[in-house]
């Protein structure tokens, strides 16, 4: 099962990359088109570096290191174009076919269907970097010319990124020191390396390796910038299980394998341009390796099936074409072998799934009426055993449009470990993310909805949760912090929490606070429960920081991802013990498209609603009715449950009604629970459900609409809307009275 | 009295409106035009007036379906229909303008239809008492809004005069149903 899901999570990557790389070519298509007329087309090369821009986001999902530090690169180059840095000339686009070329390689190695093209890597990678080198004002990507793994650079922040290229720059050497440090001693240890370190250079960053054999200790690897001769660095930093290396420019090689360029890499056709371009033969040192010793490309080469960007006057695309047998590199073949479908479309398929679920009953209707004459019994027996097929067809149907639908958490929940790693490093706290469940399946549009809500959960169990370094050794925590994201299957629903193990939310303080944004008065906040209190961090306005921080303070609070998750039809709820830590638990439907309801009648009307957010339905006995504060409760199982009566909640108009007899609703949205009273129970039935117009969207207590068979359409009831409506309303009443 | 030209079906009007609206413009005099470019409208009754909208913003002419009505919502919304399979929110333009009642009392039943307008955000239906006929107007046969007096507002485009016909308020239906 777990197998399935990550194939079908790898298999959506493989088709969006190779859509993306397809649709990047035909961009530097167009832009060669451009470039040969002597124009230039700013939209285009933005359009270009969105691309590359998402291909690096994708690839970063995915692990694939590879794509992700070409990507990071061309990104780079892309940027200096966009902002007229450098000049796109037929030799830079050159490059960018290169780099497609290397995508469709790198995507079907992935899969299996050819060897990692890393060499050809590396060379684009130092092409691109020289090119950086030579645009206008200087700097520019010369991190690219050392000899670091693409997957490295692609994890490290901004910030250490800007270090490193500004000591690069400024001509610092650069190191790489690999330590295994034993867990115990792990803090103490790094401490005292540090302090050896520094007088040296600047530490730009340290990575576990994930390497190592020996499972108490964990082996990092920290890039040291420094002037600072390496035998020095060696003699000086010790006391420690470490080896140290330098990380050499590319071009600065074992020098004894370099011939210096001959004349006859230089290329007399179109020359000029090359020239224009790389500066004097001097920098043609940089020429990766291979571009320097290979020998010029046989002219089949150009006759195997290339794809007409690669240029003549491009010296490494020749040789790169020549080092291997032609045919088997270049492949115009996608590798996926699937279909990217707009959800919309499956949302039409439902929809006629809808209907025919209709057809079905009035079948059924008919099959009834036949089965009543008793000439027609035979007639009868086929006309049920056709229905029964039917809709045994229908059922396969709808599960198989679900399906599709369906997508693993595991997509969202791999962009959040990215942005752990992240954050936790901006912030300078030690966080151990650890996730369960990512081959939980749930419905597309909800997983779409679902990363800004888990982002900023995260973020505030980074920024508000996990306490720094000194106060976890304060209270004797492990120094790494801990964040949990579990997600499991529940039923009809899908169960996502995220719990860390940080100083928890101090009542007292959000209380504090409450007060003081007005949320509640303040003798009323005394009679507040645990649950109550911990509930107001999801009030509107809410946030525990005076000033916003860089991590959690950017206008989003914990009353928008209740709202956001609200309208997926989910649930959230917050425990939080001081000192232990925090759980958020979301609860969410498996999916938008389907759901199981109760229809009710009132007034004539009939309602549907949510059985997902329905406890139980019991008759009302009007004379158990209690008024307490001027308002209807009853008391059920032993608790009080406040009543709604949902005609005079819509307006209905009161209509004298025979001693009927009727029911209760009791609708449950975490651990709030309203009755809600009505005149009929019809029955459950799963139906498909339906958002209502645009021009209804402020018309608050309804989820949506469904057809109910006879050409009729029912509202289904937004519960929790409702709920909060009705609680919402008691408590206004209870705290303009505070304030009498 | 009618011209046997078949009018030509604008693009905007899907594939299932096509007979009733053929029926309505078939039953309707063509005017041909002495110059100028021809536009189309329907024109259809609400309370006392006749009314009109440009063709290419009706989609569809309905018999009334079972509307559902939506509790809380404005006063002008009669509720949400479906029209095979597709959830559509139902206007009442005399609620919403405050139109009365024609004097000879409530429209019809079997008269009153629905008139079938894309917004591009949205299908809604437009109530009306009744459906007249599809006019083609000439440049000549519409007259500003002003020609009403005053300050009209925005959603009154203009007078028409067909030749034969009465006086017809030109509405811009889109604007008044997404607000």
């Amino acid at each position: 099962m777990g197998d399935r899901d990550i194939d079908k999570a790898k298999d959506e990557f493989f088709s969006e990359a190779q859509e993306i790389v397809d649709g990047l070519s035909r961009d530097l298509l167009a832009l060669d088109e451009v470039i040969k007329t002597g124009g230039s087309d700013a939209e285009l090369v933005n359009d270009v570096f969105r691309a590359v821009h998402t291909l690096k986001g994708l690839s970063g999902l995915f692990g694939a290191a590879m794509m992700s530090g070409l990507s990071h690169e061309l990104e780079d180059l892309l940027d200096d174009l966009r902002l007229g840095r450098i000049e796109l000339t037929p030799v830079v686009l050159d490059l960018l076919f290169r780099a497609v070329e290397l995508y469709g390689k790198i995507l079907s190695a992935a899969k299996g269907d050819g060897p990692e093209p890393a060499d050809e890597v590396k060379t684009l990678l130092v092409s691109l970097g020289q090119v950086a080198q030579n645009k206008a004002g200087g700097g520019g990507s010369v991190v690219a010319q050392y000899e670091l793994d693409p997957g490295l650079l692609g994890v490290l922040t901004e910030y250490e990124e800007h270090r490193l290229r500004t000591n690069l720059q400024a001509g610092l050497s650069l190191f790489k020191l690999r330590v295994a440090f034993q867990l115990a001693t792990i803090d103490s240890a790094l401490d005292e390396l540090k302090a050896k370190t520094r007088p040296h250079g600047e530490i730009i960053t340290y990575l576990p390796t994930g390497e190592g054999t020996d499972p108490d200790a964990v082996e990092l690897e920290i890039l040291v910038a420094t002037r600072t001769p390496l035998a020095t660095l060696r003699a000086q930093i010790t006391g420690f299980n470490i080896t140290i290396d330098e990380v050499r420019r590319r071009d600065a090689g074992p020098q004894e394998a370099y011939q210096p360029a001959g004349p006859s890499i230089i290329p007399t056709k179109g020359g000029q341009e090359v020239s224009d371009f790389f500066p004097p033969p001097a920098t043609f040192d940089a020429l990766p390796q291979q571009a320097r010793t290979s020998v010029p490309p046989p002219p089949t080469a150009f006759q195997s099936g290339a794809p007409p960007p690669i240029r003549e006057r491009d010296q490494t695309a020749r040789m790169e074409n020549a080092r291997e047998p032609g045919p088997r590199e270049l492949s115009l073949k996608s590798v996926s072998q699937t279909v990217r479908v707009d959800i919309r479309k499956l949302d039409s398929l439902m929809n006629i799934v809808g209907e025919l679920a209709i057809v079905r009953s009035m079948l059924a209707r008919m099959g009834e009426r036949v089965r009543a004459r008793p000439e027609l019994r035979d007639f009868a027996s086929d006309m049920e055993r056709v229905h029964r097929a039917f809709d045994r067809h229908l059922m396969q149907m709808q599960n198989g449009i679900l399906e599709v639908r369906m997508v693993p958490l595991g997509q969202v929940f791999d962009k959040l470990a990215r942005i752990v790693r992240q954050l936790s490093r901006e912030a300078d706290k030690q966080v151990n993310f650890v996730i369960t469940g990512a081959e939980t399946e749930i419905d597309k549009l909800i997983v779409e909805e679902l990363s800004d809500p888990l982002m900023h959960m995260i973020r505030n169990a980074i920024d508000h949760g996990i306490e720094d370094r000194d106060g976890r050794m304060r209270v004797g925590k492990p120094i790494v912090g801990t964040i949990a994201l579990n997600a499991f299957q529940k039923g009809n629903h899908v169960v996502i929490e995220v719990e860390d193990d940080g100083a928890g939310m101090d009542p007292r303080r959000i209380v504090e606070i409450a007060v003081r944004r007005g949320m509640v008065v303040a003798d009323e906040a005394q009679s507040l429960t645990a649950k109550e209190i911990l509930a107001l961090v999801f009030t509107p306005g809410f946030s525990t920081r005076d000033e916003a921080t860089s991590l959690s303070g950017r206008g989003v609070g914990m009353d928008i991802v209740k709202t956001n998750i609200a309208k997926l039809g989910g649930v959230v709820d917050i425990t939080s013990e001081l000192g232990i830590g925090t759980k958020v638990t979301i609860v969410l439907p498996i999916t938008l498209a389907i759901i199981s309801v109760l229809f009710v009648e009132v007034r004539d009307q009939i309602f549907s609603v949510p059985l997902a957010s329905v406890e139980e339905a019991i008759v009302f006995d009007e004379s158990a009715v209690r008024l307490v504060e001027g308002r209807e409760v009853m008391t059920q199982r032993g608790a009080t449950l406040p009543i709604a009566r949902l005609a005079r909640m819509f307006r209905m108009e009161e209509r004298p009604r025979k001693n009927h007899r009727s029911y209760v609703v009791i609708g449950t949205v975490g651990e709030r629970r309203v009755g809600f009273v009505v005149d009929k129970l019809i029955g459950q039935q799963d139906i498909v459900v339906k958002a209502l117009g645009k021009s209804l969207t402020d018309v608050r207590g309804f989820a949506g609409a469904t057809e109910l068979g006879d050409q009729r359409v029912g509202l289904v009831l937004d519960v929790a809307s409702l709920i909060d409506e009705v609680l919402a309303s008691e408590q206004q009443r209870l705290a303009e009275r505070g304030l009498q | 009295m009618s011209e046997a030209r078949t009018p030509r079906t604008p693009r905007a009007i899907d594939k299932y409106s096509n007979k009733s609206l053929q029926k309505v413009e078939r039953r309707g005099t063509v005017r041909r035009a002495q110059a100028g470019n021809l536009e189309e409208y329907l024109a259809f009754v609400l309370g006392e007036d006749a009314y009109a909208v440009h063709i290419s913003h009706i989609a569809e002419i309905l018999k009334p379906l079972p509307i559902t009505e939506v509790p809380r919502a404005r006063r002008d919304v009669v509720g949400v229909m479906s029209v095979r399979g597709r959830l559509v929110t139902v206007l009442d333009l005399k609620r919403r303008f405050s139109i009365a009642e024609a004097k000879t009392g409530a429209p019809s039943e079997s008269k009153t239809r629905i008139l079938l307008v894309d917004t591009g955000e949205e299908l809604m239906g437009v109530l009306v008492d009744e459906v007249l006929q599809v006019y083609r107007l000439a440049e000549d046969e519409i007259e500003p809004s002003s020609a009403l007096g005053g300050d009209q507002p925005s959603h009154i485009t203009g007078v028409g005069r067909p030749h034969a016909g009465p006086l017809l308020v030109l509405l811009d239906l889109r604007p008044v149903i997404r607000g």
